[in-house]
């Protein structure tokens, strides 16, 4: 029992030696950086990132602890917390919409005006036009690196067998609905889609089909203005898609998972989804995922991608894309004389001219100069993604960055309920805005 | 209770010290900061309350008006007969089925284990790719037996089914090591002395083994029904956001999906106190119909 | 005739018995095989062997190639295994009171524990963390403490259940071993030692094994609180390395193949001893 005892007494001198408090020596010449990123886990770009920290490290003889993860709902929360107990890290990449309003209202990353107050050149090389203003006070806080777009992969063989063209820069909604028609007859599955699980790209387009570039982006005030009948116009366009019977058999059951295997297994013909998904179709076709050269290339060429049919004002060519995420510097390392040389550093390193198309690929990067790329090193998806977006118009975020939280839940979560007719779309959005103006 | 030795209840501190500290730091403190946040607005996890919700209830008249409370009280109340039937029933048949028998005992003992160390996540998986629309296990086997067309087994009419087979088979191993610990705990000797008086397997069953179990599974009930009420991965893995229309919600997966994925915390919190004291009333029949018993 | 029914009886019982067992042995099989399989044949043959054109190293190539598992083991090891050995001292204790003291407060107490089973971990991190952060424990940069702010959590998580769980089979103890016990002189704290305990062991042993396995298996305090590279655990490592790809079952599997079967081994290999804990404490004599 003694010992019993002896062990208790531990256990509570070790809690409150622990809450007395620790304070951690620091490295005498070099500084330690804490970085949270969301380049970990199966991010396309965690072995760049890891790459580039390595080769930052030795160049300048700092040292970085990576605290990155893999961004969910709860890496989200585990960054907002941090900031809110004062254990944030100095240097953040992350997200620039709504996500960020908690830390920005509180005042505790730095903008790139007071940046540059002191250091001039610091992300001197991004076009300032494309870095996100913040949604709380319109000030830069966040440097981009990678950009994100979204569009319609297509099985072309399904195409070929229901005789159907592939959409381009000119088809319209009412051709796509044609090309559905003729694909069901034809015994295939023409859209793959979730909608009991992913709906957010269909939600993003059929809105911004009833909208155009210049007006997307506004959450409306009610459901009876002109805003927001459009987002009622766009949530009736999915019902009637599957009322047609173009969406999965169980769209409604399935997951995005299985959804996403049909697409690439040959049974569903159009898939709309972001530009991650280029690696998710090569990676598809690959057996063995360490290895690129087991590649099934004549598997990858059935697959392409393009613009999203227009309605309205909105061009086929107008895509959802931009630049979501960036660096941040926290106000804690920039109230730490040693750190804040460090960390400027740091981010103008990686979001140098030479590493940010390492990053980027394909997608969308904010610099002035883009330095040219080398097609050679590309799959075929890829150089077809490139070439798609060389016809890009013009690229807007998506308005469900935006529109966050609960507001989300009866009209992602809800769409079932849409769909089948329970609830009507007029209800579902006004029932969404109510939460949404709150 | 003939002797005095426990009268003298000054032990009693040190005994229940340790444990009552723990729990009211790390639980009951948490816990009522969350039901405090029940009456709060709360924007999002992690950040402080804006303020009192207005009227402060607020969040108890949307539970009591939320048709979706409704059916995750519906499914629970379910997966609570499921789990006191299927999984203490099954549990206890296997216990003494194993407790009797000559040769394997130690085989089984060992693999009724598995499922519990194997991960909720890694099951989910499993199950799914056993119900797998387009093609598992059971589609693959139907098929086989020349079934046309393909079963939709997450489909709103058998998604229930679907979800609590798998969390009853999952947590039948857990409730078997309890009662097979419990099945130890008797003296051989009284097996013995009952054979002797000719007693047959069945009768020595009867009235050796399950009058001395009682404690044991009041125990398990008490485990069955509040397991029930949180229970999350399993289903969450398998049929998340109560997919399909929200049909398949418990109250453990809604309490998570307010709070994680509409990002409704406060409402969330709201949840969780509903889940506490339906624990509390639940398990408190069942201890009354039990009767705890003493020596 | 007598004889033959008997037998009956017991085939179906074997028959019962041994279909369940093929239901728990089966999908442990079926999740190691498929770890041998590139991903994009698992859909097509799942419920073959991975021989021939079907096998692939390749999924555990990329988890070993990518990720410090070792180091993961050790600290999962560390955590749980302190978990567990807090937990069995400190509920053990307070089981024994509930179980065998008559007061005032015990019927609250009780409630109060039941309660606390129930209390969902999603309603309570955030100011577990709050406090852990005000305490300089989460969150730093030293070892011992990151491992510390987990194993607390975990310990309060998995308490409930056992003090439920011991309370019940202590009760179910003959008292007429303490009495003795107790006319030889011993105190109540003597009694716990050499009378209870001893006799509770397969008890505590039971919970012991949960309280480790659940400790190994909980990923969403692991997340919380596991953040650098080098101090995460097991479950939480793999977690990261398949959460991005969720259509690669292939590397899912070997994740979990690799955080299952070493238990399974630890298991089979232990558990001569694990069971003579279960049984030999029985009340023989």
């Amino acid at each position: 029992m003694k010992r019993a005892m002896a062990l208790a007494l531990t256990g509570s001198m070790v809690l409150s030696a622990a809450s007395a408090g620790c304070v951690l020596a620091e490295g005498a010449g070099s500084v330690e950086l804490n970085v949270t990123t969301t380049f970990a886990g199966e991010d396309g770009n965690a072995q760049n990132f890891k790459n580039a920290v390595d080769a930052w490290c030795e160049k300048t003889g700092n040292t970085v602890s990576d605290t990155s993860a893999t961004s969910d709902e709860s890496f989200k929360t585990r960054v907002v917390t941090d900031f809110e107990t004062g254990s944030e890290p100095d240097v953040l990449f992350f997200f620039n919409g709504a996500d960020a309003n908690s830390f920005i209202e509180a005042g505790k990353v730095i903008s790139l005006d007071d940046i540059r107050a002191e250091y001039p050149d610091y992300a001197s090389n991004m076009n300032d036009d494309l870095i996100v203003d913040s949604l709380v006070d319109g000030k830069k806080y966040a440097v981009p690196v990678n950009g994100y777009w979204e569009a319609m992969f297509v099985n072309t063989e399904i195409l070929e067998a229901a005789g159907v063209e592939k959409p381009g820069a000119d088809t319209t909604m009412e051709d796509f609905i044609a090309d559905c028609q003729k694909i069901k007859d034809a015994g295939y599955t023409p859209i793959a889609c979730a909608l009991g699980n992913i709906p957010h790209y269909w939600w993003e387009y059929s809105i911004f089909n009833h909208t155009s570039p210049a007006t997307h982006l506004q959450v409306p005030a009610s459901v009876d203005d002109e805003q927001g009948q459009a987002w009622v116009a766009g949530m009736e366009d999915i019902k009637t898609l599957y009322d047609d019977g173009f969406f999965p058999e169980n769209t409604l059951s399935g997951t995005d998972d299985e959804t996403f295997a049909m697409f690439t297994e040959g049974k569903a013909a159009f898939l709309i989804d972001g530009s991650w998904k280029v690696g998710g179709i090569a990676s598809a076709c690959q057996s063995d995922t360490e290895d690129p050269s087991t590649l099934d290339t004549a598997k990858l060429d059935k697959f392409d991608v393009t613009y999203v049919p227009g309605n309205g004002d909105r061009k086929a060519t107008d895509l959802i894309g931009g630049l979501s995420m960036g660096y941040y510097i926290t106000q804690k390392a920039w109230e730490d004389p040693d750190k804040r040389a460090a960390a400027v550093d740091f981010v103008s390193y990686m979001t140098s001219d030479e590493l940010v198309p390492v990053f980027a690929q394909h997608t969308a990067s904010a610099l002035k100069a883009a330095p040219e790329v080398d097609a050679s090193q590309f799959n075929s998806l890829q150089v077809k993604a490139m070439d798609m977006m060389s016809g890009v118009t013009s690229l807007t975020g998506a308005v469900q960055d935006l529109f966050q939280g609960d507001c989300r839940v009866s009209t992602f979560d809800g769409m079932p309920e849409i769909v089948s007719g329970k609830v009507s779309a007029a209800d579902a959005v006004k029932e969404g805005l109510d939460a949404y103006n709150k | 209770m003939g002797t005095g030795i426990y009268k003298r209840k000054k032990p009693l501190f040190f005994f229940l010290l340790p444990a009552f500290a723990f729990l009211a730091v790390y639980l009951y403190y948490p816990f009522v900061m969350n039901i405090v946040n029940s009456f709060q607005d709360i924007p999002r996890l992690g950040v402080p309350a804006s303020g009192m919700n207005t009227p402060w209830y607020s969040n108890y008249v949307q539970m009591f008006t939320d048709p979706v409370v409704g059916t995750a009280m519906k499914n629970t109340l379910i997966m609570i007969g499921v789990t006191l039937i299927g999984q203490v029933g099954i549990a206890l048949i296997l216990a003494l089925m194993v407790d009797n028998v000559k040769y394997g005992k130690k085989i089984f003992r060992t693999v009724y284990f598995f499922p519990i160390v194997i991960s909720a996540t890694a099951l989910g998986l499993l199950f799914n790719l056993i119900f797998l629309y387009d093609k598992g296990m059971i589609n693959q086997m139907l098929e086989g037996l020349g079934q046309q067309t393909l079963i939709d087994w997450k489909s709103e009419g058998r998604a229930l089914l679907t979800m609590m087979l798998p969390v009853m088979w999952q947590y039948v191993g857990f409730y078997f090591v309890i009662l097979m610990t419990g099945l130890n705990n008797i003296s051989d000797d009284l097996y013995e002395a009952a054979r002797i008086d000719g007693a047959g397997k069945w009768q020595s069953v009867k009235y050796i083994s399950l009058p001395l179990l009682h404690n044991v599974l009041c125990t398990c009930s008490v485990l069955a029904v509040t397991g029930a009420l949180k229970v999350f991965d399993l289903p969450w893995t398998m049929f998340p956001k109560g997919m399909p229309m929200k049909s398949t919600f418990l109250t453990g997966t809604y309490m998570y999906y307010q709070t994680m994925e509409a990002r409704n915390v406060d409402y969330g919190s709201t949840l969780a106190v509903l889940i506490v004291v339906l624990g509390m009333v639940l398990s408190g029949v069942v201890n009354r119909i039990f009767k705890e018993k003493d020596y | 005739m007598k004889k033959n029914k008997f037998h009956i009886s017991t085939c179906l019982v074997y028959l019962f018995l041994i279909f369940w067992a093929m239901t728990t042995i089966y999908p442990i099989i079926w999740v190691v095989q498929n770890s041998f399989k590139a991903k994009d044949k698992i859909l097509a043959n799942s419920f073959s062997l991975p021989l021939g054109e079907l096998f692939t190293l390749s999924n555990y190539k990329k988890a070993f190639n990518n990720l410090n598992i070792f180091s993961a083991y050790k600290n999962s090891l560390f955590i749980s295994l302190s978990v567990c050995a807090l937990v069995v001292l400190i509920a053990g204790l307070a089981a024994f009171g509930m179980a065998r003291y008559r007061f005032r407060l015990r019927k609250v107490l009780y409630s109060l524990i039941i309660a606390g089973m129930m209390f969902p971990i999603y309603a309570t991190i955030i100011p577990v963390q709050q406090m852990e952060s005000s305490w300089k424990i989460a969150n730093t940069s030293n070892w011992f403490l990151t491992m510390l702010s987990v194993i607390l959590p975990q310990v309060a998580g998995n308490l409930c259940f056992a003090i439920v769980v011991l309370t019940g089979f202590i009760k179910g103890l003959p008292i007429e071993l303490e009495e003795a016990a107790y006319l030889e002189g011993c105190n109540t704290r003597q009694i716990y030692t050499k009378v209870v305990m001893p006799l509770a062991k397969p008890s505590f042993a039971t919970v012991a094994i949960f309280s480790f396995l659940w400790s190994y298996n909980d990923l969403y305090t692991q997340m919380f609180f596991l953040r650098r590279p080098e101090m995460r655990a097991i479950t939480r490592l793999l977690n990261e390395l398949t959460s991005q790809e969720g259509t690669n079952y292939g590397l899912m599997a070997a994740a979990v193949t690799l955080i299952v079967v070493p238990l399974l081994i630890v298991y089979i290999f232990l558990q001569k001893y694990i069971i003579k804990g279960m049984t030999a404490g029985a009340i023989k004599s």
